[in-house]
């Protein structure tokens, strides 16, 4: 019963919040910051392993959930900057091609950040708000983990295992999206982000592989203006 | 002012939140299955050094690629074979020879006592068939060098024999074997098919030389044991020739030297006309016999192996022997005929184990065609020609069993398939290990 007590007093707390300020809804000046979550899900499109290996040794990437904090900036009652955080994405690595059904051979965690710009339609008090966004993107990768398999497809027996880097890329993203005004101070909000990704894997054995990931990102929110 | 320092604060931790440690690392290097050891039966495309002795050591060979650790010259030249890449990538130990030793010629250090390893586990040895003990460079091909050749059924029962009759089941045991039984085989064709063209070869010269000659009859006699003495001797064709015409000519065959040519030709020819016929009215015999031993490795495989307790039976099929440049040099005939051999051997051997989930049946045939038509991906520089210099003064072995860093051909040949004639490269054997390894792993055994 405790939980219970704790959120009704979170809501008059936000509601008495509400009435204090009075501001409208996501106009010039105001910010927002909503929670929710992310997915993102690679549509991968992967060269092949440069040589030696077992020609058309190709890769797969898995997609990621991860919780999201998103932060709105109104700069004008149709303009929006946004920026979504989150904590890095663990994507897993599979075998594909002639490769396929080696299953797991590897690990990355992504950092894509963004910066949207974003057109929102209709008034600042609209119950729905459509909006488009253009981002620039930064995608950064980081703690490539290898595996035992990784190492037996690249270099069988060596006394070092194999170990991978991936490119480091600026690229931008496009969003389609909307925003429900629940009330004067929260709203929810789903948006979904297309990001151009093309990369460059290396690995440790001199091999390289080129990587088509544009991923698919599915954004829902919910938000609270200040 | 105050919301917003609220926000830019979030936004902060956040990021902080997200930094750390990030470089490449290489994770967890260990597999499913944990094997507890390699158990290799098959012949020198698995040997780790059963004739690594006596001269054979001398010369810096013993394994049958391009022997030793030449990283220094270029990291490919490992002078690793598959066997022993597979076993590193398992964490196991590295293999050695179950058996070692030569039955040759003393003289030229190619005797040396037959010695039981009790703690390797490599059995493959250079030269082995599948069933029959004599196998090339065996001391009953009257080969100098007595290479040991146990075959692959013999191997077996030494390793039952050595491990109380079973296996413990979490070994990963290796089979590779095949090869030998072509190259005897073939070794065996040629050899009755040179004499069959002998025997045509006299037999033209006594039918061309006799009728000119005094006394046919009397002239053929004499001609036919002229030419016999001269076979006898060692001759070649032309002594043989030679032999012939000179005893037609003592029977008064009077226009035979002026002819010699003419009636050599045409002995010759009949000759090769009853050589190549004896081959192509027995090549059948060959490519049967290689199916009889290809399902006799398959019942090995499924009796001796799976049937005594083996759990992971990693089982290589025979690479495409037509491609490698020993049948290279021989005639298109014969490289057919070599291909039909492989066919004929995988397609029983692969008959014989089915779908048995405790064998995994590779095919390495395909990829050694896949190799041949596409070698680039593989990072091979050249599917033809041999990393080691096979000259006598250079090898005396003529072999990659006596090759090394010191007799190789000039120029970089760190990605080349063949290291002789028939044996790979330290380079082609990681592609071997590569492919294993990738089918384990699409097995579900790593």
């Amino acid at each position: 019963m405790k939980v219970r007590f704790n959120v009704v007093k979170l809501l008059v707390a936000a509601g008495a919040l509400a009435v204090a300020t009075g501001a409208s809804a996501q106009s010039a000046g105001q910010w927002a910051v909503s929670v929710g979550a992310n997915q993102i899900t690679p549509k991968v499109e992967s060269g092949a392993i440069s040589a030696p290996a077992l020609p058309n040794s190709l890769g797969d990437v898995g997609k990621d959930t991860r919780p999201l904090l998103l932060v709105d900036y109104g700069v004008t009652d149709n303009i929006t900057l946004e920026l979504p955080i989150a904590t890095p994405y663990k994507h897993t690595l599979y075998g594909a091609g002639s490769i396929a059904g080696t299953g797991k051979l590897g690990t990355v965690e992504a950092m894509p950040p963004t910066l949207f710009a974003q057109y929102r339609f209709f008034e600042p008090n609209a119950m729905i708000r459509p909006f488009v966004g253009f981002g620039i993107t930064y995608a950064y990768f980081m703690k490539e983990t290898g595996s035992g398999k990784m190492t037996a497809l690249t270099n069988p027996g060596a006394s070092t295992p194999t170990t991978f880097s991936i490119d480091n890329k600026w690229t931008y993203s496009g969003q389609i999206g909307a925003t429900v005004n629940i009330n004067e101070k929260w709203i929810a909000g789903a948006s979904f982000v297309k990001t151009r990704l093309r990369t460059d894997v290396h690995f440790s054995t001199g091999q390289t592989q080129h990587m088509k990931l544009d991923p698919n990102a599915l954004m829902l929110t919910v938000g609270y203006k200040f | 002012m105050r919301k917003t320092s609220y926000a830019l604060a979030l936004l902060t931790a956040a990021v902080l939140a997200a930094c750390g440690g990030n470089g490449p690392r290489s994770g967890d290097q260990t597999f499913a299955t944990k094997f507890s050891s390699q158990v290799s039966f098959g012949d020198s495309l698995s040997d780790v050094g059963t004739y690594a002795v006596g001269t054979v050591a001398a010369l810096g060979g013993g394994k049958f690629t391009i022997n030793g650790n030449n990283t220094s010259i270029n990291p490919e030249l490992t002078g690793k074979n598959w066997t022993e890449l597979v076993a590193a990538q398992l964490s196991l130990p590295a293999p050695c020879a179950a058996q070692t030793g030569l039955q040759g010629n003393a003289s030229q250090g190619f005797l040396v006592p037959v010695t039981l390893h009790a703690g390797c586990y490599n059995y493959a040895q250079g030269g082995a068939r599948v069933t029959n003990p004599i196998g090339p460079s065996n001391a009953a091909t009257g080969s100098p060098l007595g290479a040991t050749t146990v075959p692959v059924t013999t191997q077996i029962a030494n390793h039952l024999a050595k491990a109380g009759g079973k296996f413990k089941g979490d070994e990963l045991v290796t089979v590779l074997a095949g090869g030998n039984d072509i190259f005897e085989l073939l070794g065996e064709l040629s050899a009755s098919a040179t004499t069959a063209g002998g025997t045509a070869l006299i037999t033209s010269l006594v039918t061309q030389l006799a009728p000119g000659t005094a006394n046919p009859q009397a002239g053929a006699a004499a001609i036919s044991a002229a030419a016999q003495a001269a076979a006898a001797k060692g001759g070649d064709a032309t002594a043989i020739i030679t032999a012939a015409i000179t005893a037609a000519a003592q029977n008064g065959n009077t226009s035979a030297p002026a002819n010699a040519a003419a009636i050599g030709a045409k002995a010759g020819a009949d000759a090769t006309t009853a050589g190549l016929a004896y081959q192509a009215a027995h090549a059948a015999d060959l490519v049967k016999a290689m199916a009889t031993a290809g399902a006799e490795l398959g019942a090995l495989v499924e009796k001796q192996l799976v049937g005594n307790g083996a759990n992971y039976v990693l089982l290589n099929n025979l690479p495409d022997v037509s491609l490698t440049p020993s049948a290279k040099a021989q005639s298109a005939d014969t490289q057919k005929l070599i291909a039909g051999m492989v066919q004929a051997f995988n397609d029983q051997l692969k008959a014989a184990v089915g779908s048995d989930p405790k064998v995994l049946y590779v095919d390495l045939a395909a990829i050694s065609r896949d190799q041949a038509n596409n070698p680039a991906p593989y990072g091979l520089t050249n599917i033809t020609t041999p990393a080691c210099d096979l000259s006598t003064a250079k090898n005396p072995l003529a072999s990659s069993l006596a090759c090394n860093g010191k007799n190789l051909i000039a120029g970089d040949v760190s990605h080349y398939l063949y290291a002789d004639t028939v044996h790979p490269t330290p380079f082609g054997y990681a592609l071997i290990a590569r492919y294993d390894l990738e089918q384990m792993a699409v097995k579900g055994w790593l």
